[in-house]
């Protein structure tokens, strides 16, 4: 649209507007945590840090729940980054149905709603005892970010020269030698991708931990589901502006970090 | 086969077993349950087509998704639409817009909708204190609250796959139309749309398919008096009622399947899932 023209106003008007409607909303748990009341609302007669000392109590309640996603997360992380990793890596260096075929496979947990899996992961954990156990929980996460974990290493693979695997091997490489010291060194960055955003995936995880826990297992997003459904304490808030504070933090410093340019070559 | 291609292969095995044993298996349960519990049978979809209580439960999701899907898709182009326009700085904060809600937890999104709309929220609060109302509005826990979360939570996600659409776009057209004497809002109506139709159908079904099973954000905003069939499921449930719970997962899982059918006729969509670069 031509600048300076009544449309090209009115459609920039329109697209700050609608990211003002997306960006906003979220900051209002910020001034709801500072409240000096005991119920949620904006502050009163002054700001208060009550709610956030609050969490730090290990009888609230906030805390375990905390170090239990960060436990859960980092395993489902490395055990998804590992299989993930290695399916990616295997799958790029063969071709035909088999990769095309399980790839569909793996990733169809993007399209299936979470609760028909719900449904029947309830059914499978009950029978092996797994219910409200943080193997189980394990577990599923495991299943449920190794999509992420595929998509991320998809597009890494999709910049690695196979010529390199090529020169190796003509060099009298053996598998091993070309799988650890050729191309894993070169996919690192997508390893560590593929990691955080595995990790991230297990953290926000509700739908089917909702189902699979109940009082032993207390994810975080399971004790922030509880604590919306059945109370008004401000605590939650704070919890949410300490989860939109790194949130925030994360993608600033990923903005400022130097991006390597992507390969010229097509 | 070589050995190279051998120890490729046996890379693959872990992943692929797992999600067969894990992922797969769980799900052929589900289906197989919906035919045979409490007995063998077609008994469970005769049940849902005769349940005056499923059909109001039908009819709620299929009105919120589309809803939802037109909101959110008409938002994200109008956004993705302006973003590609963007000069480098703007743009990096319009993004930075974008992608803090895209990561925040979907019940951060639910809690902070709820503290803005309920009766005595932030929006009323303002509303009545400025005089603009007398009454408070009922904003949330009904179809309007569940509509705003829902189409907030989508946004972000369908902004990102129109834009990556419209980056692609040979602007090289758009000059060639302007030199050749064609108006801004022709520019538009016959250029921009029509190339932006593979984008605009790839996000329509992406929303439509997400709505359709979602559980998080019409359960908290609609808080059991606007229920979608995600919801349902869950309080059959917990009322051990396994036959109805897994009949309408499978009648969930056709309704995803469709859609996607109809969408991997798109290249795109294909060549995304079966990792080849798009053509």
């Amino acid at each position: 649209m031509k600048r300076g023209s009544a449309g090209h106003y009115l459609s920039r008007g329109l697209t700050w507007l609608l990211l003002a409607f997306l960006f906003l909303p979220i900051l209002v748990v910020i001034p709801v945590a500072f409240t000096d009341q005991d119920f949620l609302s904006l502050p009163q007669h002054g700001l208060s840090l009550k709610h956030f000392v609050a969490i730090g109590d290990w009888s609230a309640g906030w805390l375990p729940s905390i170090l239990t996603s960060i436990a859960v997360g980092v395993l489902a992380s490395a055990a998804a980054t590992t299989l993930g990793a290695a399916y990616a890596v295997g799958a790029w260096s063969i071709s035909g149905w088999w990769p095309s075929l399980t790839r569909v496979m793996i990733l169809s947990p993007l399209i299936v709603p979470p609760i028909v899996y719900a449904v029947g992961i309830f059914k499978l954990w009950a029978r092996f005892h797994l219910l409200d156990t943080f193997l189980g929980v394990a577990v599923v996460h495991v299943v449920l970010c190794l999509p992420f974990v595929i998509l991320a290493m998809g597009s890494t693979l999709s910049n690695l020269d196979p010529r390199l695997v090529q020169a190796a091997r003509s060099l009298g490489a053996r598998p091993a030698t070309v799988f650890l010291r050729v191309i894993a060194p070169n996919i690192l960055p997508g390893i560590i991708a593929s990691a955080l955003f595995a990790f991230v995936t297990s953290w926000d995880e509700i739908t089917v931990t909702l189902f699979i826990t109940s009082r032993a297992m207390v994810t975080l997003p399971r004790r922030i589901w509880t604590s919306i459904a059945d109370s008004v304490d401000p605590a939650l808030a704070a919890v949410a502006t300490l989860m939109l504070v790194v949130t925030i933090a994360i993608l600033v410093v990923q903005a400022c970090l130097p991006h390597r340019k992507p390969d010229p070559s097509p | 086969m070589t050995t190279f291609n051998r120890w490729a292969f046996a890379l693959t095995l872990p992943a692929v077993l797992t999600t067969l044993a894990l992922y797969v298996a769980p799900i052929t349960q589900v289906l197989t349950l919906s035919v045979t519990d409490p007995r063998p049978g077609l008994g469970n979809y005769e049940g849902l087509m005769t349940s005056n209580a499923v059909a109001k439960v039908a009819a709620t999701t299929l009105n919120v998704s589309l809803l939802t899907t037109i909101f959110t898709i008409a938002g994200a182009y109008a956004i993705a639409f302006g973003l590609v326009h963007m000069r480098v700085g703007p743009r990096r904060l319009a993004m930075f817009l974008v992608l803090v809600p895209f990561w925040v937890s979907v019940l951060v999104r639910a809690f902070s909708w709820i503290t803005i709309l309920r009766r005595e929220g932030v929006l009323n609060s303002a509303l009545s204190s400025l005089g603009l109302i007398s009454e408070p509005l009922n904003l949330v826990y009904n179809r309007i609250g569940v509509v705003i979360g829902m189409v907030h939570y989508m946004l972000p996600f369908a902004v990102l796959l129109i834009f990556a659409n419209l980056s692609g776009i040979d602007r090289r057209i758009m000059q060639a139309a302007r030199s050749l004497g064609a108006r801004p809002a022709t520019i538009f109506w016959r250029i921009w749309l029509p190339l932006s139709v593979p984008g605009l159908a790839v996000a329509s079904v992406f929303v439509f398919i997400y709505s359709l099973g979602f559980l998080i954000t019409p359960a908290l905003l609609g808080a059991g008096r606007t229920v979608m069939i995600a919801e349902f499921i869950s309080v059959q449930m917990k009322t051990l009622r396994w036959g109805v719970a897994t009949a309408l997962s499978v009648l969930l899982l056709l309704l995803v399947a469709l859609s996607v059918l109809a969408l991997m006729r798109r290249p795109a969509l294909r060549a995304a899932f079966e990792g080849r670069p798009d053509p």
